[in-house]
């Protein structure tokens, strides 16, 4: 009996559509790399999680393997494309333009659950799902993207977002839209005090708190009463973005827009209906980058030097961490910068530090850097490549090299393509030798409203 | 990245515009069909006014481009912005010209 995952001549309609439609294009480019043979293996390959990281491990592994189960564990029918979010929380894109079904992207011939996974027992390898059915597993990619954990913001919840000035872009796509409107009605206002925090954890794509500062700036400045505006930014530690020359970049220039910028400033609590913020002064020395340790008791602790400042809009960053069913597993970090908070993943060979059996990609592994979907489109070959190996028992050879991309929007019309990864001190890795990434430019721009999106569904279908 | 990528990205991206692509492959082939047929033929017709429609049409892409991408021509800094506008709009201009010309024979006939 043929694999559907392999029909006659190796192509899929999917990708018949494709060179039939593209071939014209094709010729004016240039390719890298050709498609490795499948491997034979019987092996059940589980995949906790269908965001970027779960979906493309789902494409490449059912085009890499033959005689495989995959069994994709995602309980949603709708994509979300969240590096679009920021763009609808700034009013440049619609909600709409971020959503596909998800069906679009899951490949044939695997087993797609719609329900959570609830457990997972990496001692025996299995999984639980939501409805109590269990998964057992040969190898396991674990790639359930991260948790919001607004409940450790007193008096916060993401029900609040778009009322009593509160926006937050990370919530949802819904959520992402009632931001919008709160910094309208902000504008509305013609004037008054507005804070932008920062979580003092690691965050996926933790240059959206500086892109939603700079979107917003923009728009307060279209009104041409920016001066009635106070801006004021909240960092929890002494910087703002990981990368060196880009913090020092986002500092200057918020000196430069007139951004008030407080350090060692936490979000501990808010009273929306009094529009309050409240901040725990952090110690000193803490520096709350990705490499910080931090647990939930950490910020159950009685509380130091508080400070409330009102304000007419806030922007929250929640404090975030794995879910909870991994934290709750034997796969969280026991030791090190991550313990407790995230998966314990070699950050090279992608695969568990004790579970051979397991890798992870995505926002959920322990790493310094890396929640973001260009990691997840560097991290996906390294996860394939080793997986693969481990099936067949070679040594992993594949390593990611710690790349990330973030297309800093220094106001809406211009951005930074930053890209860097591990090596010398998260130095720049630029893709293109045309565009610099310490320069603000249009077409890095453009890029980002047009041509990242088309390169993340590549992504998701493991062609990229 | 695989041949089969480039063509997924080009494939995403250029889906949003399929329709004006369609649109502006019909009017440019139906004009340059229609006035061939009625014995146009490229260069050996002149006319300035279609020459300078298109050459505003060209320039004006250096204004709404930018705009067309949520942006704005103050933003256009880097030597790669420039390159990329101005292809752009050399670009534009000629698909202009290419079907006003025909466009200004099958009006004027043979009178230039």
């Amino acid at each position: 009996m043929s694999d559907p995952r392999h029909p006659p001549l190796g192509l899929s309609r999917r990708q018949l559509l494709k060179w039939g439609a593209g071939v014209g294009a094709a010729g004016l480019l240039t390719t890298t790399s050709a498609q490795a043979r499948p491997i034979e293996s019987r092996a059940h390959i589980v995949i906790l999680g269908g965001g970027a990281g779960g979906m493309a491990m789902a494409n490449r592994l059912a085009n890499r393997t033959r005689g495989t189960t995959i069994t994709l564990v995602e309980p949603r029918e709708i994509h979300h494309y969240q590096p679009g979010w920021t763009l609808v929380a700034s009013g440049v894109w619609n909600a709409d333009k971020t959503l596909r079904p998800n069906a679009d992207f899951v490949p044939a011939g695997i087993r797609w659950e719609r329900q959570a996974a609830t457990a997972i027992d990496a001692e025996s390898r299995r999984v639980t799902l939501a409805s109590g059915e269990v998964l057992a597993y040969d190898a396991l990619v674990v790639a359930t993207g991260l948790q919001l954990n607004y409940h450790l913001i007193e008096g916060m919840s993401p029900e609040l977002v778009g009322s009593h000035g509160i926006g937050s872009v990370y919530a949802s796509i819904d959520a992402a839209s009632r931001t919008n409107r709160a910094i309208e009605a902000w504008i509305a206002q013609g004037g008054g005090r507005g804070l932008f925090t920062a979580a003092p954890t690691p965050v996926k794509c933790a240059g959206a708190p500086l892109k939603m500062t700079f979107t917003t700036l923009s728009r307060l400045e279209v009104t041409g009463q920016r001066d009635a505006f106070q801006v004021d930014y909240m960092a929890p530690g002494n910087a703002l973005f990981s990368q060196p020359w880009v913090n020092d970049f986002v500092k200057q220039r918020f000196d430069e827009q007139g951004v008030n910028r407080y350090h060692q400033y936490r979000l501990s609590a808010i009273d929306p209906g009094a529009r309050q913020a409240t901040f725990t002064r952090v110690d000193r020395e803490a520096q709350f980058t990705s490499h910080h340790e931090l647990r939930e008791e950490e910020f159950r602790r009685p509380e130091g030097l508080t400070e409330v400042i009102d304000y007419d809009f806030i922007h929250v960053v929640p404090p975030m961490s794995a879910p909870d069913f991994v934290k709750q597993s034997a796969l969280i970090a026991q030791e090190g910068p991550f313990a407790g908070e995230w998966l314990d993943v070699d950050i090279h060979t992608m695969q568990h530090n004790r579970y051979p059996e397991v890798f992870g990609i995505g926002d959920v592994i322990g790493a310094p850097i890396n929640k973001t979907a260009a990691s997840v489109k560097a991290q996906a070959p390294v996860v394939e490549a080793n997986l693969l190996a481990h099936l067949q028992e070679q040594p992993l050879q594949a390593r990611h090299n710690g790349y990330t991309s973030c297309p800093l929007i220094t106001g809406i019309g211009k951005a930074m393509l930053v890209e860097f990864g591990y090596d010398n001190n998260l130095d720049f890795l630029p893709s293109f030798p045309f565009i610099d990434p310490r320069d603000e430019s249009w077409a890095a721009w453009v890029m980002k409203d047009r041509m990242l999106q088309p390169a993340y569904y590549a992504v998701l279908e493991g062609q990229a | 990245m695989t041949l089969s990528g480039v063509i997924t990205i080009l494939m995403y991206a250029l889906a949003p515009f399929a329709w004006l692509i369609v649109l502006g492959l019909a009017v440019l082939l139906g004009v340059q069909l229609v006035a061939h047929l009625k014995g146009y033929r490229l260069f050996a017709y002149r006319c300035l006014g279609a020459n300078l429609v298109a050459l505003m049409i060209g320039l004006s892409t250096l204004w709404w481009l930018p705009l067309a991408t949520h942006s704005r021509l103050a933003y256009v800094a880097t030597v790669t912005d420039w390159v990329a506008l101005i292809g752009a709009a050399i670009g534009v201009g000629m698909l202009a010209w290419l079907v006003l010309t025909p466009l200004s024979y099958l009006v004027r006939g043979r009178r230039s």
